[in-house]
């Protein structure tokens, strides 16, 4: 545990300048092997499978990486995609957060400019890792801003190894949040730091890391409403300081500058509701902090006078500025918001009116388990690391706290916000270990050297009331010298709070029978606690290592199934990317559900209609549309968008649960959504999604199931879908629209190719009419025949 | 997936009483009149509607409804007989909610909350077709119209059905899918646009507070606003106690782990019937895709508690003089701490099914 090393680390006068310097050292040496299990624990993903980039949304970043590196940042910066929302495109340097991008290419020139040969790759694989260790030592600065540097310490040692932040940072996940999370915890460091010590020259730095966390993730919004509600919360508490003008003023004019420089960002820094709440508390400091300048400068009956003038024109600018905000906001139609940040404010948005924003399983709410699962034991100890925080209050901990239930609440609405919240959770339960650790520890050392020193004294208890006579005489001079020397490396708190805690004992002191005894705990329920503590700590360590090794380490593009004959694995999406990447044309459009939008683009270089960044909700609803229409109207829909090749996931063979049908019924609300003839009850059989014999014909009919499906009885006779857990509802029937081209090797991936249009040839063109007429009649009378409809 | 799965869920069966003479003491008046005096009047009845026309039974549903709250008319057996068995191409549908005032009571029903919904799909369509004719919202009661419910072979509730123009027996007119109650009003208005043709128009809420509410409650706030400030600045407001900031942290953190805004969200019961068994209540549910209340808050509760006990050792039982009541006192909270993370733990193994598991070097075993 951190903990003991923690003790040895805090300041102490004359004779313990060389156990500072020890301490300072360990405290480095400690930090150093925090980073080091940060990183490493990251690794299971290379070492169980491969050195690969992960899911779905790390192959776009990757293939943008790609581009800096190959073509320089203008080049980058001017950007327009053709091989993505064909035929819209996509300008990639106006809409992408760079910060991930820029990172990983400035490393890998770094690097390459040290003359050490690593691939994009590598460095992109790598970056997340590298990026929680540095995210471990911020949480450190910041706690140790809170509560001092023992709290530091075992906050740092949570964070590296938290299960929700592994699950985003694993080595090959290279998304947002990787960099994102450092960035977000660094800026609040600073921003502490800024409010403790009142320098401009850390206010500046604030900035900067504010302008690179919006460079970085879209979560900025949180900080920049996160800091106004603490700011204003100072205020309204009567905690106003000139530190807090600084901390906040500066931030403001310079991020809000900076974040307009980011492209996606731009105007939307001034123009969106996100950023009202922030201009709002800036004039409301202003405000407060005049009020406060002419109270230095005026007589109090003066003041007096001065206060009311000042509150009528303060009132009066401030419903002025309000009654502007709200007329801007009422202007614009989702009142300024977007969809993400409503459904956070109204949890019920979401699943309402966007359904692309409900269908994204990380934007579901959380169950119980999912905290358990995320953020393990420390479920159990943030409650008293908030009770920690408020005793006592300062401008740091209250920051903490206000962090901690912000960031709860919002990851009680969306599941994929538990990363927010787990810098906080790591943070106040370093807190409440460190605070538990500490009263416990003392109690121990204090009663052991008791023991030792007069032992048969003090063995038996005896009365309370002679028992504590009895070492206030022993222990006042030794009190006094713990004050100085013993105690107070024990004492590991930030120097504020020590100084609250002198004044309180200075305070107290005037009564003098009360506060002769330091307070402690029985010496044997004190060494069984902190062993019960310590074991609590192992059971996270076992499970963080679990969760890192088990649960979030499939890179989801290669999967494994472990089964008596050994170990199996699937490797059929590269193998179907690859197979387009071979033996299609450069030019060729490929169509499939926006899941799969960005892997295609990267691994097989071919054009695609859709992907996963959703910015076109029409686009969308248009595939999801010919996917549920049925082979003919599907047809057309693609042809029309000029596609050859259709590619669907399908995991009734193997039983991969997330594959195209389970994710169908989203296609039909999307597509239900543009197009009101696709309505999602027809698919269903009394409110029941099933694509068994009780099917309804709609479903059996449409693209989706007849691509997923087709030929599928073929492998064992009966089409049992391992997936769904039944047979399928229709197992012979022939495409008309369509061709299968490819199917991979456990028919993981199924790619088909639009048959060519007919010529149409004059003459026979009654003939062909007839024809088709007699092919659908007879595919009506095959339907009429099928027992179960 | 649980959105699919939830509606089954509300289903109840109605039991109809068979031979035994419903329990009520004061039968509705339809049940008192015997058979042989119904028949003439139905007949009556039919004849008379048949002769009287359409327009007629129009005017008299546009009456009807103009009477009724929210437009949704209250029918009985005669009053269904009139307007719903009357010969087969009528000139209005009928949107009928089936309702049983003694299970209000079963909260996994939720009957209340459908009816208002309905009286708010009734309401809106009022509001956007004024003078529309072609469809008629009706409610009506299990207790008072037991024959109409078996007439329309109604024998479980939540239940809508939509009569249209031609079904001529009741039976065969349309039930609505339990898939329609999932989104209250909103997805009504897709059945009945679907099936009628109708455009209902965008659902009318009304406003939780009414207009003049809000501008009293906005002038109040106006007022309060230089008491506020004032006493902000005198720093002896509510907002400046800190146990009350605590409690409030405490109090976000507990509703959150215990997954409360999953309920809000997917409007999951605290608690449902076991299927097999309707005597037995379930609390857990197993799966980690879905959640009950009553398990949330349990779970959420040992959470904060775990929490809250380290809290009190750290902060307030140091400071506690008699050493009995410490060692006590401590006894308690790691008996109680051991037990509660033993069984979150559990539960969580149970619910999730995972097995959490050591690493060891292969050469240890």
């Amino acid at each position: 545990m951190a903990e003991p090393v923690a003790n040895a680390a805090a300041p102490a006068p004359a004779p313990g300048r060389l156990r500072n310097a020890f301490g300072g050292v360990l405290c480095a040496f400690t930090l150093i092997l925090i980073g080091v299990l940060a990183f490493s624990i990251r690794l299971f993903s290379v070492i169980k499978y491969e050195s690969v980039i992960h899911e779905f949304d790390p192959y776009f970043n990757f293939r943008v990486t790609q581009f800096l590196s190959k073509n320089g940042i203008y080049e980058f910066w001017n950007w327009f995609d053709d091989r993505t929302w064909y035929p819209l495109g996509r300008v990639i340097g106006g809409t992408v957060y760079p910060g991930l991008t820029l990172t990983a290419g400035s490393i890998w020139w770094f690097v390459n400019a040290l003359n050490i040969p690593l691939s994009v790759e590598t460095v992109c694989v790598f970056t997340a890792p590298i990026f929680s260790a540095i995210a471990s030592w911020a949480t450190y600065l910041l706690t140790k801003e809170a509560k001092g540097t023992g709290a530091g310490l075992m906050a740092a040692a949570i964070l590296a190894m938290v299960p929700s932040y592994i699950s985003r940072s694993v080595a090959g996940s290279y998304d947002n949040e990787a960099v994102a999370i450092f960035a977000l915890v660094f800026t609040f460091y600073l921003y502490v730091k800024t409010l403790n010590t009142g320098s401009l020259f850390y206010a500046t730095l604030n900035a900067l890391s504010y302008f690179y966390m919006v460079c970085s993730w879209g979560g900025y919004t949180f900080i920049i409403n996160l800091i106004p509600m603490h700011v204003l919360l100072c205020i309204v508490t009567g905690r106003y300081s000139s530190r807090l003008y600084i901390a906040y003023a500066p931030l403001v004019i310079l991020g809000t500058l900076l974040a307009a420089l980011v492209p996606v960002v731009g105007f939307n820094a001034v123009l969106t509701s996100e950023h009202f709440a922030s201009f709002l508390v800036f004039i409301i400091l202003h405000v407060v902090a005049f009020v406060y300048y002419i109270k230095g400068l005026l007589t109090p009956r003066l003041f007096k006078m001065a206060m009311t003038l000042v509150i009528t024109v303060g009132l009066a600018v401030c419903f002025a500025v309000v009654a502007i905000l709200v007329a801007l906001v009422a202007s614009s139609p989702t009142k300024g918001w977007s969809g993400r940040s409503l459904s956070l404010l109204d949890p019920t948005y979401a699943s309402k009116y966007i359904p692309i924003i409900a269908s994204v399983s990380e934007h579901q709410p959380p169950t119980w388990p999912s905290y358990f699962m995320d953020i393990n034991v420390l479920a159990f100890l943030v409650p008293a690391g908030i009770i920690s925080c408020f005793l006592p209050l300062s401008d740091a901990s209250s920051f903490m706290v206000l962090y901690l239930v912000t960031a709860v609440y919002f990851s009680g609405v969306m599941v994929r916000l538990m990363l927010v919240l787990a810098p906080a959770a790591c943070i106040l339960s370093g807190i409440a270990l460190s605070s538990a650790f500490d009263v416990l520890t003392r109690s121990m050392k204090f009663q052991l050297s008791k023991l030792f020193d007069d032992g048969p004294a003090i063995s038996g208890n005896g009365s309370p009331n002679g028992s504590s006579a009895s070492t206030v005489n022993t222990s006042s001079s030794k009190n006094e010298k713990t004050e100085k020397s013993e105690a107070a490396p024990k004492e590991k708190q930030s120097k504020k709070n020590r100084r609250k805690d002198k004044e309180v004992t200075e305070s107290v002191s005037v009564k003098p029978k009360k506060e002769k005894r330091l307070s402690v705990l029985p010496l044997e329920a004190s060494i069984v606690s902190t062993l019960l503590l310590i074991a609590l700590g192992g059971f996270y360590v076992v499970h963080c290592v679990w969760a890192a090794a088990e649960a979030y380490s499939a890179p989801s593009i290669v999967l494994t199934s472990r089964s008596r004959e050994g170990l199996h694995v699937f490797d059929d999406f590269r193998e179907a990317y690859a197979w387009l990447s071979h033996n299609t044309d450069v030019d060729d459009k490929v169509a499939s559900w926006w899941d799969y939008g960005y892997q295609t683009t990267a691994m097989a270089n071919r054009t695609v209609i859709v992907d996963n960044n959703t910015w076109n909700n029409t686009h969308i609803a248009t595939v999801g549309t010919a996917m549920s229409s049925p082979e003919k109207a599907a047809w057309e829909i693609f042809d029309s968008l000029d596609v050859k090749y259709v590619l669907v996931v399908f995991g009734g063979l193997v039983g991969y649960p997330s594959d195209d049908i389970n994710k169908f019924l989203w296609m039909v609300r999307i597509g239900g959504g543009e197009f009101p003839h696709i309505k999602e009850p027809d698919y269903l059989r009394d409110g029941q999604y099933r694509v068994d014999a009780q099917a309804t014909p709609t479903m059996l009919n449409c693209l989706m199931y007849k691509l997923c499906y087709y030929r599928f009885v073929e492998t064992d006779g009966k089409g049992f879908d391992r997936v769904r857990g039944y047979e399928i509802g229709k197992k012979h029937f022939k495409l008309t629209h369509f061709e299968e081209v490819f199917t991979t090797h456990h028919w993981m991936v199924r790619i088909y190719k639009l048959k060519p249009q007919k010529n149409r040839i004059r003459g026979k063109l009654k003939k062909l009419k007839s024809q088709s007429s007699k092919t659908s009649s007879t595919l009506a009378a095959g339907r009429k025949k099928n027992p179960w409809q | 997936s649980p959105l699919i799965l939830f509606p089954c869920l509300l289903t109840t069966v109605l039991s109809f009483p068979r031979r035994s003479p419903p329990p009520d003491p004061h039968p509705p008046i339809a049940m008192a009149i015997s058979p042989r005096l119904l028949l003439p009047l139905l007949l009556a009845a039919a004849a008379a509607s048949a002769f009287a026309g359409a327009n007629d039974l129009v005017g008299e549903l546009q009456s009807l409804r103009s009477r009724s709250p929210a437009g949704v008319i209250h029918l009985t057996d005669t009053s269904v007989t009139r307007f719903l068995s009357s010969p087969a191409p009528r000139p209005y549908s009928v949107l009928v909610f089936f309702d049983a005032t003694s299970l209000h009571s079963k909260t996994d029903l939720h009957l209340p909350q459908l009816r208002r919904e309905f009286a708010l799909l009734s309401a809106s369509f009022h509001a956007n077709n004024p003078d529309s004719s072609d469809l008629f919202f009706a409610d009506i009661e299990f207790s008072e119209s037991q024959h109409s419910f078996s007439q329309f072979g109604v024998n479980s509730l939540p239940h809508v059905r939509l009569i249209r123009p031609e079904h001529s027996r009741l039976a065969d007119s349309e039930q609505m899918d339990q898939s329609h109650f999932s989104r209250l009003a909103d997805s009504m208005v897709e059945f009945v646009e679907a099936r009628t043709g109708l455009e209902v128009g965008p659902i009318v809420r009304p406003p939780l507070v009414s207009r003049n509410q809000m501008i009293l409650l906005g002038l109040l706030f106006l007022i309060s606003i230089p008491f506020g400030i004032k006493r902000i600045m005198e720093g002896d407001t509510l907002l400046h106690d800190r146990k009350l900031w605590m409690a409030g942290a405490l109090f976000v953190y507990f509703f959150s782990v215990s997954g409360g805004m999953y309920g809000i969200i997917r409007h999951t019961p605290m608690f449902i019937t076991d299927r097999e068994d309707p005597n037995k209540l379930v609390f857990f549910y197993q799966g980690s895709g879905m959640q009950l209340g009553a398990e949330g808050f349990a779970v959420g509760f040992l959470y904060t508690l775990v929490g809250l006990m380290i809290a009190v050792v750290t902060h307030l039982l140091v400071k506690v003089e008699s050493l009995q009541t410490q060692r006590f006192a401590m006894l308690a909270v790691m008996a109680i701490g051991w037990w509660a993370v033993r069984k979150v733990i559990y539960l969580d193994n149970w619910k999730t099914g995972y097995g959490i598991h050591t690493f060891w070097p292969s050469s240890w075993r």
